[in-house]
């Protein structure tokens, strides 16, 4: 097969950053964490109300293809939302719940109530307080039981680590 | 440039960057209008999203390599994905982007992929389909002084 090789030029952008002056890596950090700080609440209105949306009940004679689509889109927007917030656990059972209606059959067919107990899950674990006592045994039980409904579902997937 | 049709995202990606000093140009929530942007203006990062319902990120890539005579053919590209569909994983690697990003990232990861796409040399390359980056990485140990931020990082963090 024949391979053509570009060699590449300098990009702007490595210029740009070796440029002198400019701030350093702490400040940089510390002024994008007191940005993304001011946006968490409406982070957390979103995963609410996407969570809201997987909880609710499905339009009647809505396609099966189109309710998963709908299904995958929330669980995928909970992710966006809750991504700089280190709220790793929501991402993991929401990857979890998108790998899953990733892999349903689309002319029917899927589970609906695991997509529930997802939704469930996430619900209780935007709700634990991080520093109350039994937060950390709770997380780790919800997470230990949807990584085994993973696990039984969908046992060729990549397992998100839990 | 941030392409991202989520405007929560595009708002959360933008927040993060003006935190680190840059300030993009242009945010853009449509495929099409980034590829219309690209063929007229200078752009020195791409971070795009992958999953976007007219053009997706795969398809604005996998068109902007080929883009060439157009100087942004060549411009580093980071890919942010929410979920990747197991049907697009091949899509994924073979799009001819500088890195693919799975969520959740923190601000650092961001900074430190920014940084890292910066200073990635690897020559494009030509190869059938593909269009894009060397996607062969050498695993054998580099001989002389280690200068990548992730990696002295890593060795610390070994040996505290």
């Amino acid at each position: 097969m024949t391979v053509i090789t570009h060699v590449q030029r300098k990009s702007r952008l490595a210029e740009m950053v070796d440029r002198p002056g400019g701030v350093s890596v702490g400040v940089a950090l510390a002024q994008a964490k007191a940005n993304l700080d001011g946006l968490k609440d409406q982070a957390l209105a979103i995963i609410s109300e996407n969570i809201g949306a997987l909880l609710a009940h499905p339009t009647p004679d809505i396609p099966e293809a189109l309710r998963l689509d709908s299904a995958y889109a929330a669980s995928s927007q909970v992710i966006d939302a809750a991504s700089p917030f280190a709220l790793d656990d929501l991402c993991t059972a929401a990857k979890g719940l998108c790998d899953l209606l990733d892999a349903a059959p689309r002319q029917g067919g899927f589970d609906w109530r695991i997509a529930t107990v997802h939704a469930q899950a996430m619900k209780l674990l935007l709700s634990l307080t991080p520093d109350a006592p039994g937060t950390a045994e709770a997380r780790i039980a919800i997470m230990a039981n949807l990584s085994e409904v993973l696990k039984r579902k969908l046992p060729t997937a990549p397992q998100s680590p839990v | 440039m941030v392409v991202d049709d989520s405007p929560f995202s595009l708002t959360l990606t933008t927040g993060a960057l003006a935190g680190f000093g840059i300030r993009p140009t242009f945010t853009v929530g449509r495929g099409a209008e980034a590829r219309r942007i690209l063929q007229e203006k200078p752009v020195d990062l791409l971070l795009v999203d992958t999953d976007m319902p007219d053009i997706d990120g795969f398809e604005l890539v996998r068109w902007l390599r080929r883009s060439g005579p157009n100087p942004n053919a060549f411009t580093p590209v980071i890919m942010t994905a929410s979920h990747i569909r197991r049907g697009r994983v091949t899509e994924a690697r073979d799009c001819g982007a500088n890195f693919v990003v799975t969520k959740p990232f923190s601000a650092a990861m961001l900074l430190e992929r920014i940084l890292w796409v910066a200073r990635d040399s690897r020559p494009f390359l030509e190869v059938g389909d593909y269009l894009g980056p060397d996607r062969r990485f050498r695993h054998d140990d580099y001989d002389g002084e280690e200068r990548r931020a992730d990696m002295i990082r890593k060795k610390t963090m070994e040996f505290a």
